[in-house]
């Protein structure tokens, strides 16, 4: 689904990530952890080719095609998601109304039929529903008043809506009380099968208690200085990241 | 400016009209003595009038030529219909409840023959040259709005001066609504007057968008007890556009709302001077009116609020909102209290910035194309200022309007 090969990154003239590899199959959850300023969130903006972002090295084969040469939503319309560790708030924009324009610009870029109101309304009424969000919601500005936790849940409505084939989920769990965090665990469960992956972020071996990772990678210094099961992010909460500056000494 | 003297009054004398004659003489007198504003005339500073000095107005003339329809509109409504700044009485459908009459001189408010500001002279000059006021009475609630649509063909290239006075009953309530469109480089300089009985309610909807026409309106609504006036505007921009707008709120219990969108581009230069006058206390206003300027287009937006002594008990709320879509465009903003009561609370904020960068990434992350997200955050931006109207026909008829224009 998604092959890195030495990537590299820089921000604001930088280097961030400094020739990372990682190769994500289809139907994989990978977590990412590491310690602050390891180029986590450097590496999700960068896959969704986010300005000032800069990739001076490397290559991105997603899915079969050159992500690099793809513009930012041409890299929606072809299967990738990031839900942000900040998710913007855009006054005056219903979120109804944006999402289903976002839905049907990617059906549109993908050549498919667009989805007619009714239609998205059940669609989206059922994931509010699942992730235990009231429906005023829908009218309201996208993320405009939203709680931390609200703004969280948005992204995976979001993400079960629009149905990418790679889903990047930058600290979703960061701001999270325990009950927020398993109604975003399960909205992400729901979603998984062997055709779609997921990549997710994170500081905490919580969330990965109820999002079971196939592999658990260590960024740091923008590079993947370890990976292994789920093990390894059990390691680190006992640990912390040290064992790193011994690994690579 | 007597260049632009000779070109709006080429006649040394006002027609001598047997009911307005003495008022027009006099309008003609003040104009000549003043004269038109310059760029020190602090309200005029960014109007560049001279744009009207190298315009060749021809001679208007009786226009004998038929009207064509008014534009269509997709809600059921009686329809006034100036074309090429005439009137056809013969062609309006008014709602039941609303009268239609010749103005007579006692409908005019002459108090501004009296002060010396030229800030006044575009007033002055209509009173000179209005060809035939116009008078609307509208008793109880009528059950549709009433259009005023403005229309110019394309070789519409002469000076015109509508004047109409509308006056809303003790109880009665009207959602008007003001279309105007024009392409011709000629001038269109109109005077509306509103007049609220007490506990009526106006609802004024302004959507207008001109090509080289020009425009320089003044509406001014007298507000009475407990009565309120409701404004919304959408300007999708002309070449020059200058609108006053003055609320008075004259009683207790009178309120008032400016509500206005400006969405330019090209070379368009629109300015809208609002002025809410809390002339006692007990009343209340508020304001919010946003431009997004682009190209190199101009937008001007001076909103004053003022509150005199022993108006205490006034509330009044004003927010200014800008957005600048390219280094050429201009905007010049500035909210004015001037406030001489004590016990009164009054509140204005400004703020002028460009496209989020962030947001526009957002959008674009989900899907959507540069200029679709661009035209979201937009229509966002702008959309807020129509929240305050009442849901229904003509606020989505707008707000339709104003995803047509960004």
């Amino acid at each position: 689904m998604l092959n890195i090969k030495n990537l590299h990154v820089a921000v604001g003239g930088e280097e961030i990530i400094k020739g990372l590899d990682l190769d994500v199959g289809p139907g994989e959850l990978h977590a990412i952890m590491g310690p602050n300023g390891s180029g986590k969130s450097t590496l999700g903006y960068a896959l969704a080719g986010r300005d000032g972002y800069e990739v001076t090295d490397g290559s991105v084969d997603f899915a079969g095609q050159d992500l690099l040469e793809l513009e930012v939503e041409q890299r929606a319309a072809a299967g990738l998601f990031l839900a942000l560790q900040y998710p913007v708030e855009i006054p005056g924009v219903n979120n109804a109304y944006f999402l289903r324009a976002a839905l049907n610009a990617q059906r549109k870029a993908r050549g498919e039929e667009e989805v007619d109101s009714m239609a998205f309304l059940k669609m989206v009424r059922e994931q509010l529903k699942q992730l235990k969000m009231d429906e005023a919601l829908l009218k309201r500005a996208v993320n405009e008043g939203f709680s931390g936790g609200e703004k969280k849940r948005n992204e995976i409505v979001q993400l079960a809506v629009l149905q990418p084939r790679l889903a990047i989920l930058d600290e979703t769990d960061s701001g999270l009380d325990i009950d927020a965090l398993k109604l975003v665990a399960e909205g992400v469960n729901r979603l998984r099968d062997e055709n779609r992956s997921f990549i997710v972020i994170t500081h905490y071996q919580r969330l990965l208690e109820y999002l079971v990772p196939d592999r658990v990678h260590v960024l740091s210094d923008g590079r993947i200085a370890e990976s292994g099961d789920r093990s390894l992010a059990q390691r680190l909460e006992r640990e912390g990241y040290a064992f790193l500056d011994t690994a690579e000494a | 400016m007597s260049a632009l003297i000779e070109k709006l009054m080429p006649q040394a004398n006002a027609e001598d009209d047997g009911s307005f004659g003495g008022l027009r003489k006099k309008a003609q007198r003040v104009l000549m003595q003043h004269g038109f504003p310059q760029r020190k005339t602090e309200n005029w500073k960014y109007m560049p009038l001279g744009l009207l000095e190298k315009r060749t107005f021809s001679d208007a003339g009786p226009d004998t030529s038929a009207a064509p329809s008014p534009p269509p509109f997709p809600f059921k409504a009686g329809v006034i219909h100036f074309h090429n700044g005439r009137l056809d009485p013969e062609a309006c459908r008014l709602p039941d409840g609303v009268e239609l009459t010749g103005m007579l001189p006692a409908d005019i408010d002459v108090s501004l023959l009296d002060d010396a500001s030229p800030a006044d002279a575009f007033a002055w000059l209509n009173l000179a040259r209005f060809e035939q006021g116009w008078k609307l009475r509208v008793e109880g609630r009528p059950d549709e709005p009433l259009i005023i649509a403005t229309t110019c063909d394309d070789d519409f290239a002469v000076a015109v001066h509508p004047r109409l006075t509308v006056q809303l009953a003790d109880d009665a309530a009207l959602i008007l609504v003001e279309s105007q469109s024009g392409e011709g480089a000629g001038l269109i300089n109109s005077v509306l007057d509103f007049r609220l009985g007490s506990r009526s309610s106006l609802t004024h909807v302004i959507e207008r968008r001109f090509v080289e026409t020009a425009l320089i309106q003044r509406t001014t609504a007298c507000i009475s007890d407990a009565a309120d006036y409701r404004a919304f505007i959408l300007d999708g921009g002309g070449r020059l556009t200058r609108q006053d707008l003055v609320a008075e709120l004259s009683s207790p219990g009178a309120t008032a709302g400016i509500s206005g969108v400006a969405t330019l581009s090209g070379r368009a230069l629109v300015d809208y001077h609002t002025a809410i006058e809390h002339r006692v206390g007990g009343t209340e206003s508020h304001e919010n009116f946003r431009i997004l300027a682009d190209d190199q287009s101009v937008g001007v937006f001076n909103g004053r609020i003022h509150i005199v002594r022993d108006a205490d008990d006034s509330h009044s709320q004003m927010n200014t909102g800008n957005l600048l879509l390219s280094e050429n465009a201009r905007i010049n903003t500035k909210p004015e209290l001037e406030i001489h009561a004590e016990d009164v609370t009054a509140s204005h904020g400004a703020t002028i910035g460009q496209l989020d960068d962030d947001a526009r990434f957002y959008l674009r992350s989900r899907g959507l194309s540069d200029a679709q997200a661009i035209a979201l955050l937009k229509y966002g931006f702008a959309a807020a200022v129509f929240d305050a109207m009442a849901p229904g026909a003509v606020r989505d008829w707008l707000t339709d309007r104003l995803k047509e224009t960004v």
